[in-house]
């Protein structure tokens, strides 16, 4: 029973979702998206479980001044600082001097923008170690990036003779065979989700219900 | 005496449009619902009348021909043609009626659109022009469009196709998968990180249960799990939505329960981190910094935090497993990680691990319909090259190419 009622209401709910891309008519549509609603709040009401994970998990460690604890602290301050003052201004949180809004501007924006900004060196990284002319394909690798990267810039057009071409050449390597490429996987992806999806809704693959 | 025979004189013309049919009013506004419609919306179409206004009204009628009124759309240019109405907003509440009526009113500058049914009337009245016509909204049940029915015909071909493979690996002609290096490559690294006494990392992607990567990893994770419960290797799980780390708490304690070390299995292993995208990027990459684990593992769907994380385990010396669909994201994966799944591998991967047989027919289901789709791209290529454009309309989801 543990299993099979999952199985029967996967089924029934999954054939019903499929059917969304076939019926159009409006009561159809509607019970649809008050299923998507459901959906919406117990993915919401899961936050709440979340928030109990974060101090399950990191509360033990503070409490216990094991290793890195005092990140641990901030992070568990951090969460309460901005789960009292957003509900404390409410409906406000979000309007002009409210102390939600400040935080969220002057603390949350720039670290993320930090993270984000650390991207383009981790990127120099990984190209440097993988733009290496180890055998036929990455020096393949490396001309058609060598090629992309110039061309994208003013300076590869100036080139006398090439210029003109490179950015031609440039154009169509991203064009043709880069396009193709991504399509190929797209294809293939869509198709291995089709069967995924399929062997879920039928009830044969059945790992992700967990269970004894 | 001449005001008063004006205004009796204007009030006999007001009246004779208002309550003589087609008096006033031209016919020139067909109402039709669109083709395969849901049955809340209703095309209308009109020809632009040689009477110069400044902007065209269409209000709508639920009841009759003669109104009451309400403002479907306000504000059109003088020169639209074309508009679809949706008929109501909320088809529990006010579903859609048999018939609708409606005018489209061209009206002169400086004439205000007010909602009050007096307004409305009286705005109305002293309009340039007024086009009526009716339509009844049609819901339809099935799309007929060729490129559904294909659709439908490709889903049904996976699921029977499923279960024929099945049944010919009961009767013993049992399908091999061919070797995928990169998943022989999770056992192996959770043997290396059992040897070297540290945990087992894996990210279940970013994206929320609903995403069909994420659903794959999840049923990749059980798989994992029994692996890491059976070497007694420490394994965490990082996620980013509360609702998947719920499922994967589930399956990861059940994958423990299979491989028969149900207390082995650590609650506070399966973390959520943040919602954030970079958030959850941060604190992944302080779990590698802070408890190094040997093997790190990326499958599901990733964004601009991908080459973050990567590198972040390639600094620590990790043996990197990825795999994503997401295209964008897997140059990175493949710059920086050791092996990589692409695109349809990260589907194989929980039949791989499994061998279930059933799992394994899937994937030869799976294949067959690629070699069909292939068939008909070949096909399709040499056909438009030629000028015809039949294969093309039938995978329209539309109901043709323009």
């Amino acid at each position: 029973m543990r299993t099979t009622i999952p199985l029967v209401l996967t089924f029934i709910v999954g054939v019903f979702m499929v059917g969304e891309f076939f019926i159009p008519h409006w009561g159809y549509q509607q019970v649809k998206s008050l299923v998507l609603e459901f959906g919406a709040v117990v993915s919401g009401v899961a936050f709440f479980l979340g928030v109990i994970n974060l101090v399950q998990v990191n509360m033990p460690v503070v409490v216990g001044r094991e290793d890195d604890w005092q990140y641990k602290l901030i992070l568990l301050l951090s969460m309460a600082a901005m789960m009292v003052i957003g509900l404390w201004e409410g409906t406000t949180r979000m309007e002009d001097g409210a102390a939600y809004k400040w935080l969220f501007d002057a603390v949350f924006i720039p670290l993320n923008a930090t993270m984000f900004a650390l991207l383009a060196f981790y990127i120099a990284s990984a190209a440097f170690r993988a733009f290496r002319a180890r055998n036929a394909e990455a020096t393949v690798l490396l001309l058609a990036a060598c090629i992309v990267m110039l061309a994208r810039v003013p300076i590869g057009e100036q080139i006398p003779g090439i210029g003109e071409y490179l950015s031609r050449f440039q154009n169509w390597l991203m064009d043709v065979p880069n396009v193709a490429g991504r399509r190929a996987i797209f294809i293939g992806a869509a198709l291995g989700a089709v069967a995924t999806g399929v062997r879920i809704i039928l009830g044969i693959e059945r790992s992700h219900l967990g269970g004894d | 005496m001449k005001g008063l025979l004006a205004s009796l004189s204007q009030f006999w013309v007001i009246w004779i449009v208002l309550n003589v049919p087609g008096m006033g009013l031209a016919a020139d506004l067909t109402v039709e619902a669109p083709q395969y419609s849901s049955g809340l919306k209703l095309g209308l179409n009109w020809t632009v009348p040689t009477v110069q206004s400044d902007s065209l009204l269409i209000v709508r009628s639920g009841v009759g021909p003669n109104g009451p009124w309400e403002i479907a759309k306000s504000g059109l240019q003088p020169s639209e043609t074309e508009f679809v109405d949706k008929v109501t907003d909320d088809a529990f509440r006010s579903p859609p009626l048999e018939q609708y009526w409606y005018r489209v009113v061209g009206l002169a500058a400086g004439m205000t659109v007010k909602k009050d049914p007096d307004s409305l009337t009286q705005l109305m009245a002293s309009s340039l022009f007024q086009l009526e016509g009716s339509g009844r909204p049609e819901a339809s049940l099935f799309k007929h469009y060729p490129g559904i029915w294909m659709l439908l015909l490709i889903v049904l071909s996976v699921a029977a196709m499923i279960f024929y493979f099945s049944a010919q690996v009961r009767k013993g002609n049992g399908s091999k998968i061919r070797r995928i290096a990169g998943i022989d490559a999770i056992e192996e690294g959770i043997g290396r990180a059992t040897e070297m006494g540290k945990p087992v990392l894996y990210v279940p992607g970013i994206d929320n249960l609903e995403d069909i990567q994420t659903i794959a990893s999840i049923l990749i994770l059980g798989e994992v799990s029994k692996t890491v419960a059976e070497y007694q290797t420490d394994l965490i799980v990082s996620c980013c939505i509360p609702i998947v780390r719920e499922v994967a708490d589930e399956v990861v304690r059940s994958g423990y329960y299979r491989a028969g070390h149900p207390d082995a299995f650590d609650p506070t292993s399966v973390r959520f981190i943040a919602s954030d995208q970079f958030a959850f990027c941060a604190g992944t990459n302080g779990i590698m910094y802070r408890e190094k684990p040997a093997t790190n593992i990326y499958l599901g769907r990733f964004f601009a935090e991908s080459l973050i994380l990567a590198e972040t385990g390639y600094v620590n010396r990790s043996i990197q497993i990825a795999g994503t669909a997401e295209a964008t994201q897997l140059p990175f994966f493949i710059a920086a990680c050791d092996y990589t799944l692409i695109g349809e591998e990260l589907f194989a991967v929980s039949a791989y691990l499994s061998q279930d047989p059933r799992l394994v027919s899937s994937l030869k289901a799976s294949d067959v319909v690629k070699l069909v789709c292939v068939g008909f791209l070949v096909v399709g290529i040499v056909s438009h090259s030629l000028g015809l454009g039949f294969i093309g309309n039938l995978f329209s989801l539309t109901g043709g190419l323009p």
